[in-house]
């Protein structure tokens, strides 16, 4: 028979085991996982970035734009980011730094609307420093962001084994590659080579796409209304993309939502919020060439490299961005980018 | 308030601290008082329809313990169960009944002969209302005295570890728990903390793991095609059980850090040998509680005698309740119905089979016999899953007929997926779940435990707690029965 006095002395001693165990894991987690390093190196470029500043590329992974291709860019970018986020990280850059960029670059596809993202505000352990999860859980009436502030600050590795591994196996990757903010596209796959293509384009548009149920049920796109507004007021350009996408992941994704409509609503929403924009879409450029993509819905480095390149083109063209506002620029049969609709 | 919340993790030892601290005749203020508050969190206007079955029932109880004969009782009993079981029909089968009207109305040529409300279910009603109608039946038989202290009846219909999803309660098990006066022991305390962590490793470990493999099929179901259908349906039956169990575990394991023992309500369900045992081993207290309550009320005589097919009627009835317990659906109906089948065939063909075995030589390998026994019972239980799981009676028909489609093998999407790191570790963690509960129940694990050295089960724990943390997943998905 234990006594209740030994069992409190026992209970305190697994406690005070737990507590250190859990501060070592958060610790390591924090410093080890390879995204978090990435990011490390991108706030370190991004801090001793000049204050011209241009050119921001901000958003997930989908966004892979050159900025050196750009001239006077930096890239921004987190792989899982989602638009609250993004929108912290945008003011914390506008109110607590000097840079004030003139052209802002953010994907606007349709994972960026998914009640699945939406729910998933990943990596709490760094975006700790720019969201405000009290701010988030007052307006929105949602206990669960004091979740993602306590997984931010104790408990980062939460669930994340996969991250884990992955830090594992891409301890050795050359940081140095990643210069002015951008992390060259993932090239060690190529979707050309998958076997299993069909499957994996239905996987990455079912756990996205599934249970979409417009834009506006979404608590995210109020976060990128705030964008919006902030890009307003502080005159700020908006370069919106459509990304390319394989053939496979389109061909489900167009089975679970009307990808025509979502993007009509997505334009008419910025038009009301923000009157300084223009949209690029790539979504079905790279059609029928697998070679040119990473996974399903990711664009590898020769993807990357000729996307970067049409929009150095398509900017070069514009003489005023006022003038060209609202329109969408899509490409004729995967060729070069052109206006078609003003 | 979810059990795998945030809240939950504050609630709970705030609830327990206090628990200890306050004298014996406020702890009962406390428990109302939190088991109200963790309630009223899903929604205020639910806690009205609370409040009223524990009212009307309550009162009813307490007339009934005035009278002296069954006759009088009568009136009082079936008051209690109108309001209780209206509310429950109100609310969660309104729309089906008004459905099947307008259906029916509708070859007469009357549309929407009955207007179609969207009317939102209060949570945890079916089980807070078998246990109020449970109380009400067994005060009405003289089996229980009423309780008169409406504060310690209103704790037995809403204490916070079952008001959600159960288990269904007895009033003679439960209530007298709370005039006993609970002294903190450290044996008590401690199997209830670790009922709670095996019931969270099964629900954020497991559950939801392989709940990201089997969403997608049932919310496309036509792309999925003969073994992927199969494997499916597996694992689905895994879900729940993990899902359910895991519910339950943190239930019991709750109740328990404050000295309350609840029902059991599984009992390694997939080493049953038959359906009837299945019944009795899987969500025991819902079962035990129509055998007691409805079962065995139904008649089972024809004109004075005893008579099968009475019996058979019986049980495809109670089946048939079973299932419809389940949800406003024909799936639910025809889920309960091929239980209830199974349950009717096997005892006609009971004394056919008996002969096979004899014939054929199984009867003397019983260990092989059994082991085919519980394989064809499993195979039969997941093979009613295709109404359980699916959304319509439509999506469980196409089920079915793409289960026998195999020709499109080569196009599988879903069996490239399961090479995925997530599935095997889900299929892995299902086999070690299965054979953990056997060493438990089967091998007294636990007791041989807990002889082992304080070092290595303080070990034990903590690996458990974060292999949870690391491979759980934490989108705080509910549990699949909050649903019913």
């Amino acid at each position: 028979m234990v006594t209740n006095k030994q069992f409190f002395k026992r209970s305190l001693v697994f406690i005070l085991l737990a507590v250190a165990i859990n501060t070592l894991l958060n610790f390591g987690y924090n410093r080890g996982m390879f995204y978090f390093r990435q990011c490390r190196v991108q706030d370190e470029q991004f801090r001793n970035y000049p204050d011209t500043l241009k050119y921001l590329m901000l958003g997930n992974s989908h966004n892979r734009i050159d900025p050196a291709l750009l001239g006077n860019g930096f890239s921004y970018i987190m792989p899982k980011e989602v638009y609250t986020q993004t929108y912290y990280k945008l003011k914390y850059i506008l109110e607590k730094t000097n840079k004030k960029p003139e052209y802002i670059f953010l994907s606007i596809d349709p994972v960026n609307f998914s009640p699945r993202v939406e729910k998933e505000m990943a990596f709490d352990g760094y975006w700790r420093k720019f969201v405000n999860y009290f701010e988030l859980l007052r307006e929105r009436n949602d206990p669960g962001y004091f979740r993602n502030w306590l997984d931010g600050y104790f408990f980062s590795y939460a669930g994340n084994y996969r991250y884990m591994l992955m830090s594992v196996v891409f301890r050795k990757t050359d940081l140095g590659l990643i210069k002015n903010g951008y992390i060259p596209a993932r090239n060690y796959r190529n979707f050309s080579k998958e076997p299993d293509r069909e499957s994996l384009g239905f996987k990455i548009a079912t756990v996205y796409l599934s249970s979409y149920g417009g834009i506006s049920t979404l608590e995210d796109t109020r976060s990128y209304q705030k964008i919006l507004t902030l890009c307003r007021q502080h005159k700020i350009h908006l370069i919106l993309l459509r990304m390319p996408f394989t053939d496979e992941y389109l061909k489900y994704a167009r089975r679970m939502i009307n990808l025509d409509q979502l993007d009509r609503e997505i334009v008419a929403l910025t038009r009301k919020y923000c009157d300084d924009f223009i949209v690029f879409d790539f979504r079905n450029d790279f059609k029928g060439k697998p070679e040119l993509f990473f996974n399903a819905d990711h664009i590898n480095p020769d993807g990357a490299s000729i996307v970067s390149n049409k929009i150095k083109e398509e900017l070069s063209k514009i003489k005023d961005f006022k003038e060209v506002t609202g329109s969408t620029f899509r490409s004729e049969s995967g060729s070069a980018a052109c206006p078609k609709s003003r | 308030m979810l059990f795998n919340s945030i809240g939950y993790i504050v609630f709970l030892p705030l609830v327990v601290i206090l628990y200890y601290w306050l004298p014996f005749r406020f702890r009962w203020i406390l428990l109302l008082v939190s088991s109200y508050f963790f309630y009223i969190l899903w929604r205020v206007e639910f806690v009205l329809v609370l409040m009223t079955a524990t009212l009307v029932s309550y009162y009813a109880a307490v007339q009934m313990g005035k009278l002296p004969n069954k006759k009088q009782r009568m009136n009082y009993l079936v008051l209690s169960i109108v309001v209780n079981l209206g509310m429950l029909v109100f609310f969660k089968y309104f729309g089906f009944f008004s459905n099947l009207i307008n259906s029916i109305a509708g070859f007469t040529g009357k549309k929407n002969f009955i207007p179609l409300y969207s009317i939102l279910i209060p949570i945890g009603i079916s089980f807070y209302t078998f246990q109020t109608i449970g109380y009400a039946v067994d005060v009405y038989r003289g089996v229980l005295k009423p309780e008169k202290h409406l504060g310690t009846y209103a704790l037995f219909v809403s204490f916070f570890p079952l008001v959600l999803a159960g288990p269904i309660e007895r009033g003679r098990r439960l209530i007298p728990q709370f005039h006993v006066k609970h002294d903190f022991s450290p044996e008590l305390f401690t199997s209830g903390l670790r009922l709670i962590l095996w019931g969270m490793f099964k629900k954020v470990v497991i559950a939801d793991r392989l709940s990201l493999f089997i969403q997608p099929v049932f919310s496309n179901i036509g792309y999925f095609h003969g073994v992927e259908i199969g494997i499916t349906l597996v694992m689905k039956m895994m879900q729940v059980y993990a899902d359910f169990s895991g519910y339950t575990d943190i239930a019991i394991g709750s109740a328990r850090l404050m000295g309350f023992n609840l029902s059991p309500n599984f009992n390694r369900p997939f080493s049953a040998t038959s359906i009837a045992d299945f019944w009795s081993r899987w969500h025991i207290s819902l079962t035990s509680w129509l055998r007691d309550y409805v079962y065995f009320s139904l008649p089972s005589k024809h004109h004075g005698k005893t008579v099968m097919w009475r019996l058979n009627l019986n049980l495809i009835i109670l089946f048939v309740l079973v299932g419809f317990w389940h949800g406003p659906n024909w799936n639910f109906i025809i889920f309960g119905l091929l239980h209830g089948t199974f349950m009717v065939l096997a005892r006609v063909f009971h004394p056919f089979l008996l002969n096979f075995n004899k014939v054929t030589g199984l009867s003397r390998v019983p260990r092989l016999l059994n082991s085919l026994n519980i394989a064809v019972t499993f195979i039969l239980v997941c093979s009613t899953v295709f109404f359980f799981g699916s959304h319509s009676v439509h999506d469980s028909f196409l089920m079915i007929r793409n289960l026998a489609d195999f020709s499109k093998t080569d196009k599988a999407i879903l069996l490239p997926l399961l090479k995925n790191y997530d599935f095997l570790l889900g299929v892995a963690l299902v086999l070690f779940m299965l054979y953990f509960e056997y060493l438990i129940k089967v091998k007294s694990f636990a007791v041989k435990f807990l002889s082992k050295p304080i070092a290595l089960r303080y070990s034990a724990y903590l690996f458990m707690l974060f292999f949870l943390l690391v491979f759980g997943l934490f989108a705080s998905q509910q549990f699949f029965y909050f649903q019913f």
